[in-house]
């Protein structure tokens, strides 16, 4: 028997709390998504495909994906230190590190993409630096790197540091008192505990940084088929009022975070399926 | 193997969990710790299984100073309260841990470590669950678990903190009669923690009875019934 | 043995002090790396000819016209959002339906879009080439490239910022309360202000402070629907983009300091709200 749509309930606002969610959640969010998805419907997949099959749109989309897999990988590493960090060892100016997390969040991303810029440019102060070992980094893939780790930095920390807390300590010294060194236990014990809240972290991270555009924008020099991103195709193509060109590549980029997210969910199931939820 | 505890005291800060206390545990005994929370019981524990280091005094393992040995190095099986599994390892994998972490040269081979967690199963009475996760496991089979994996390690002793404490009565009468039975086929000198009388006389040969970080009386479970050595532990075993 | 207190134990949970001291060396130097510098450099730069130099700046009529622009577009769409967050927060964990956690997905999609792809789905759905953007454009009320088109890019992409705070907060509450006030008498609307509103006031507090701070701070979606018109459609952000392509670095760095002195503010009471009130405010934060 199907259970009823709605069960009765003695709490008042039914009609009203459903009619201001669904209204506004159609009128902001699914209402234009829908016309994205029209606008697509309407160029047809053909068309769709003709317009991604360029060298110059590839170029761009793998060079999005790939920045962003590998600015996440970082984070995904840097995160979980930082979360151990917090958690478990007290320094000076622990507080103020931990509040420091956050900034991505809060800084506007032209903010972000400004004072990166300036920092990594060839006269700046950490460009200059650069350039002493020959590296060049602003208007380079190694600047769009940075910027999308910047805008990435949170989240794994946030993801793994509740979990850190949690940990029960006589597991850690169960591990200790079979003989295990710290090493092993810190890879064999603690490192798959981490894992489902780290993976969560990193699909956080990554699609954040695939459609990171305000930081990116300046420090990127968006030359094309080297340095340029996604969604600055999406931004060139409206300039240009080509409408159905800017749908097809969102719904490229839809597409492919979609069935990233998918794998990375599936994963998830995967490994809390075999952890259980003790 | 026997322990000698000499004078050992631990302080937290400037509280002082454990005055120097003294004890000698003969080779092969099974030994209750008995006390209310507070008294002391648990540090006492922990510094034999080298998890707290006593702020004075000394552990002598066989006449030989133990002090200073590292956890890893005292090779003493310690069962937890939680029994503190390893939730994303199967059975199998939780008892063959301890075998798995040995350095190269002292890790058996794989087959002989299979070999070894196959005979622990059969020892709990628990031979089909090897594959299985803890979350699937009962309160009882988990504690069985956590007793074969501390056994692995082929322990110079068995340290239990509570070891029936997170279980209900029918489970725990059954589970001590489980862990009398082990310790008369191993041998293992075995020291558990408890805050429950009954259990520590029926189960122990020889009780230690604790309070505010003090021994307040060591002895045989009938001689503490006959002569309580203060008010504190004639109070404590009657209630 | 006397000198055992005087010994330097290592507990068999924590690692050698020299692993310690490199982890959190390592840790601090990545933020300070990663986050302090490029913080620093906003307001070096925006200094960098002077305290008057920067506030003079701040005086252009560009200037004012784009603060004036973003506090305008703050003061739309994060009530609005609030009130969404509100209701359907309400109604997600006041009422047993099918298809809840479809629901909820939905509400958190924005996180999961690309802020240019929003600009895009607004600018389809609104702009003068639509059906209904046409019709408005018709009737005098254009939405893409003016006002209601940008506070409409800015909601969908703070969306689900207050709705996320308010629901594991409300789950957690639970009703019983509510159920209290009703048996007293109370009617639905007394029952919301008098108890629910005072059991979430922190965790309300807490969503519109980071719905705000994103919403004055948006770029890609702003970028796209409003067609950057000095004076009149452009944010602060978008005059920032635009002094600084045109090299006017104090300029860009003053007004970009005023954004992230709005962001500092917004972390400091963050962390205030944390440390007074964590057991109000939800568990996990992550966005």
């Amino acid at each position: 028997m199907l259970r009823p749509l709605i069960n009765r309930s003695p709490m008042p606002g039914l009609g009203l709390s459903m009619g201001i969610t669904l209204t506004m959640l159609s009128l902001v969010v699914l209402g234009p998504i829908g016309a994205l998805l029209a606008q697509g419907a309407s160029y047809g997949l053909e068309g769709i495909w003709a317009t991604v099959n360029r060298e110059r749109v590839w170029a761009a989309l793998e060079l999005s994906f790939r920045l962003s897999f590998f600015a996440a990988l970082f984070n995904l590493f840097f995160g979980v230190i930082l979360a151990w960090v917090l958690v478990r060892y007290d320094f000076p100016g622990r507080r103020l590190v931990d509040a420091a997390v956050d900034l991505p969040f809060a800084l506007p991303t032209a903010v972000a993409g400004i004072a990166l810029t300036t920092l990594y440019a060839p006269n700046g102060v950490f460009g200059v630096l650069a350039k002493e070992v020959g590296l060049k980094i602003a208007y380079t893939q190694w600047g769009i790197f940075i910027a999308l780790i910047f805008v990435g930095l949170p989240f794994v920390t946030r993801t793994v540091q509740p979990v850190v807390e949690e940990i029960d300590r006589e597991v850690e010294e169960a591990s200790a008192t079979l003989g295990a060194t710290r090493l092993t236990t810190l890879r064999r014990v603690i490192a798959p505990m981490l894992m489902p809240a780290a993976l969560t972290g990193f699909a956080l991270s990554l699609a954040r940084a695939v459609g990171e555009y305000g930081s990116v924008i300046f420090i990127a020099g968006n030359i094309p088929l080297k340095t340029e991103i996604a969604p600055l195709l999406i931004v060139i193509q409206l300039e240009e009022f080509n409408y159905d060109g800017a749908a097809a590549i969102g719904i490229a980029m839809l597409v492919i975070s979609f069935a990233m997210l998918l794998a990375i969910n599936l994963i998830q199931i995967w490994s809390r399926r075999r952890i259980g939820d003790v | 193997m026997d322990i000698d505890i000499q004078e050992i005291s631990k302080l937290f800060g400037t509280t002082a969990a454990l005055h120097p206390v003294s004890l000698a545990i003969p080779s092969g005994a099974l030994v209750a710790l008995l006390g209310p929370s507070g008294s002391g019981k648990t540090t006492l524990l922990r510094i034999l299984g080298g998890l707290e280091f006593p702020s004075s005094g000394r552990v002598l393992f066989e006449g030989q100073d133990a002090t200073n040995l590292t956890v890893q190095e005292r090779r003493a099986g310690f069962v937890f309260q939680s029994y503190a599994l390893f939730r994303h390892m199967t059975v199998f994998e939780n008892i063959a841990y301890g075998l798995k972490a040995r350095p190269r040269a002292e890790r058996p081979p794989k087959l002989e470590i299979a070999r070894r967690v196959e005979r622990l199963l059969e020892l709990i009475q628990l031979p089909e669950i090897g594959a299985r996760y803890p979350s699937q496991l009962s309160g009882g089979q988990r504690q069985r678990v956590a007793l074969a994996r501390a056994l692995a390690i082929e322990p110079r002793m068995l340290l239990l903190d509570e070891p029936f404490g997170a279980l209900d009565a029918k489970v725990r009468k059954e589970l001590r009669q489980g862990l009398r039975d082990i310790h008369d086929a191993t041998g293992l000198t075995t020291v558990f923690v408890t805050h429950d009388q009954e259990e520590a006389m029926e189960l122990a040969d020889l009780v230690v009875v604790m309070s505010m970080g003090r021994i307040e009386q060591i002895g045989r479970p009938q001689d503490i019934r006959a002569r309580p050595a203060s008010n504190f532990v004639r109070d404590f075993i009657t209630a | 043995m006397s000198d055992a207190a005087e010994r330097n134990w290592r507990s068999a949970t924590d690692e050698t002090p020299l692993v310690r001291g490199g982890l959190i060396l390592f840790a601090v130097a990545g933020i300070a790396l990663l986050v302090a510098a490029p913080l620093l450099t906003v307001f070096a730069e925006a200094f960098a000819k002077g305290w008057f130099a920067a506030l003079k700046s701040l005086g252009n009529p560009d200037a004012l016209s784009a603060i004036r622009l973003t506090l305008t577009i703050a003061a739309f769409s994060v009530p609005l959002n609030a009130a969404f967050g509100i209701a359907a927060a309400w109604f997600i964990t006041r009422f047993d339906f099918r298809g809840k956690a479809f629901l909820i997905t939905l509400i958190d999609l924005p996180f999961s879009v690309s802020p240019v792809v929003a600009g895009l789905c607004i600018v389809l759905m609104f702009g003068a080439n639509s059906a209904i953007g046409g019709w408005l454009v018709a009737q005098g009320y254009p939405i893409v490239f003016a006002l209601p088109g940008i506070v409409l890019a800015t909601m969908f992409v703070t969306f689900p910022f207050v709705a996320r705070e308010l629901i594991p907060v409300m789950i957690e509450q639970g009703c019983k309360e509510e159920e209290a006030a009703l048996t007293l008498g109370a009617s639905g609307w007394r029952v919301f202000v008098t108890v629910t509103l005072p059991k979430i006031r922190w965790a309300l507090l807490y969503g519109v402070l980071l719905c705000n701070a994103r919403a004055m701070g948006e770029f890609g979606a702003v970028a796209v629907v409003s067609g950057k018109i000095r004076g009149q459609t452009a944010t602060m952000p978008i005059t920032i983009e635009m002094l600084y392509n045109e090299y006017l670095s104090v300029a860009a760095f003053s007004l970009a300091g005023l954004l992230t002195a709005l962001a500092l503010v917004t972390l400091l009471v963050k962390t205030v709200l944390e440390l007074r009130h964590a057991d109000e405010i939800a568990a996990t934060h992550r966005h």
